[in-house]
């Protein structure tokens, strides 16, 4: 089977919520010989790319394909880096975790799945962070950004998320190292909400976060 | 025309002074009375005096006995809630850590008679006495489909509806239809009228096309003909309604649908034509920031697109707390005065 025809079936088992087929895909591109890079940069992230047009485009992809793809994806990324010919380059590092008070957490895993798919070194500090979990988080990390998610308003706007961490940044001058990515329903229903918060930028869906985290990253200062 | 009246007309076509303007005031309660969450909700004719405090202040055509979401949980076994005093409590214990735990979930026989409906039924009571027969009376009942999302995590959830069937899944499928149906009868029994049907499941923002025809659609169906149409409303919990609104009429008879902010108001009309009520929603969480005149112009935008050929409603979404009281009244003032029929 050439690489095409993988990718494209890799992408209709994605968008059918296919799990099994789409790594009975993976498995026989391995078995036939197809190496690790290609599967990752040949299949995995032009899929991954195709189903976020595919969205953008008519909005004909839903939640879950979104999680399942983010899955399915960050699984076999993570089992084809430890093979591949040479040490391959992360992509930047992220901190995510869900705003104080909010106990909600299938958003921040379909980010986190997307981005690890991306090759982001991903750091998940769970549901219910306080903004200073976060700043010291990516401060010990290295992170380039922090992501914070948030299904509710009040824990979208609260002086515990993106506006805390703001204010952290800015007291600890480390504005121009750390930007910070916003996710979640309140976003969807206000675009302008992310800057009201005091964040750098929004996602709507985690595969749109790929592209918006690695556009942060080329934003901070070495 | 009392407001009750005056859904009922729309609902049937028949002639209005205007059109029902429905208003989602949940939070809100507590500091409408200056209490605490966690004091507020632990009883009953509070809400239920917040509720008609909040009904007479800004003028609008419903009541709520719904306290939270998490409610329902709590009927079912869940023995904590997180409250927060800028929003809606949080379920703050899953009843089952996995679908080993089905055998964990057990559904009152009698849902009215659980500890955990004793506020919400004086709260019923309350609102019944002093408003019933004249403004709708209304309750939130999550859907069969979408209730083990409350209490497995959607996390969880959401694999176990997309993977094979299993005989858990079915087993924890039929409870929770099996209290759904009970919840229902539980609510109208006693005093509500309207009953809105979550059920993000049911959207395609949310399940792929496939997925909702093959098998959502059957729930909902089920659902339905359960406990019967009437005062039914069909909501997806602010994901969109309109992709599936022909095959749920067509389905199931049902005859109202509240939309999302996300749908286009005339797309939707459209859609049902003079089959149903179309409930069009503001985007409120908009309400944060938008001015009044904004406000208005929006109003009016909706009004201008669900009016023509009646069966219209308008409507609000989650009401933030942190929305203004200004903005709150220049919503529905607009709603009062562009929806009165000329």
């Amino acid at each position: 089977m050439r690489i095409e025809q993988i990718t494209q079936a890799y992408g209709d088992a994605l968008f059918d919520t296919d799990r099994g087929q789409a790594l009975r895909v993976i498995e026989e591109a391995v078995h036939a010989g197809v190496g690790p890079e290609d599967v990752v940069f040949r299949v995995v992230l032009p899929t991954m790319e195709n189903l976020m047009n595919r969205s953008a485009e008519d909005g004909a992809t839903s939640l879950a394909q979104h999680f399942l793809a983010s899955q399915i994806s960050s699984d076999v990324v993570e089992r084809m880096l430890p093979l591949f010919q040479k040490a391959h380059v992360s992509s930047g590092t992220v901190v995510i975790g869900s705003a104080l008070g909010d106990f909600h957490g299938l958003g921040k895993r379909i980010v986190v799945g997307c981005l690890k798919a991306g090759m982001f070194e991903v750091t998940d500090l769970g549901l219910n962070v306080t903004a200073h979990r976060f700043v010291d988080e990516a401060v010990r990390l290295g992170a380039q950004v922090i992501g914070i998610s948030s299904l509710m308003v009040h824990t979208a706007t609260g002086a515990q998320a993106a506006k805390g961490v703001r204010a952290l940044l800015k007291e600890r001058n480390l504005e121009g190292r750390i930007k910070v990515i916003v996710g979640g329903a309140p976003y969807l229903f206000d675009e302008n909400l992310f800057r009201t918060v005091g964040a750098d930028a929004f996602a709507r869906n985690g595969l749109e976060a790929v592209n918006a985290v690695a556009g942060l990253i080329k934003e901070v200062k070495p | 025309m009392t407001a009750l009246e005056r859904l009922i007309a729309t609902i049937e076509g028949r002639p209005v002074d205007r059109i029902p303007v429905f208003c989602n005031l949940l939070d809100q309660g507590a500091r409408e009375l200056g209490l605490a969450p966690r004091e507020y909700f632990a009883d009953g004719e509070r809400v239920a005096e917040a509720q008609l405090r909040l009904r007479e202040k800004y003028g609008y055509d419903n009541v709520w006995s719904l306290f939270y979401v998490g409610r329902e949980a709590e009927l079912l076994g869940c023995e904590a809630m997180i409250y927060s005093a800028e929003g809606p409590p949080n379920v703050g214990h899953m009843v089952m850590k996995s679908m080993d735990d089905v055998d964990k979930v057990i559904v009152p026989d009698d849902v009215a008679r659980h500890p955990a409906f004793e506020q919400p039924a004086r709260c019923l009571k309350m609102l019944k006495r002093e408003v019933g027969g004249r403004y709708p009376i209304c309750a939130y009942i999550t859907s069969t489909m979408t209730l083990p999302a409350m209490l497995l995590g959607m996390e969880k959830w959401m694999p176990v509806l997309l993977g094979p069937p299993t005989p858990e899944r079915s087993a924890l499928l039929e409870k929770c239809h099996d209290f759904f149906v009970k919840e229902v009868r539980a609510y109208r029994e006693a005093g509500a009228q309207v009953v809105i049907y979550a059920n993000p499941f049911a959207s395609t923002d949310f399940m792929p096309a496939r997925f909702i025809r093959d098998e959502a659609l059957a729930w909902v169906q089920r659902d339905i003909e359960a406990v019967g149409a009437e005062g039914m409303v069909f909501y997806c919990g602010g994901a969109r309604v309109t992709p599936t609104i022909d095959a749920v009429l067509n389905r199931t008879g049902l005859r109202a649908f509240y939309l999302s902010p996300l749908d286009e108001v005339a797309e939707a009309k459209r859609l049902t034509s003079d089959r149903a009520l179309c409930c069009g929603v503001l985007n409120d969480i908009k309400l944060l920031r938008w001015s009044n005149d904004e406000v208005r112009a929006e109003v009016a935008r909706m009004l201008a697109a669900g009016m023509p050929g009646g069966h219209f409603l308008f409507g609000s979404l989650v009401m933030p707390l942190g929305i203004p009281e200004e903005k709150i009244h220049a919503m529905v003032d607009a709603a009062l005065e562009l929806g009165t029929t000329k």
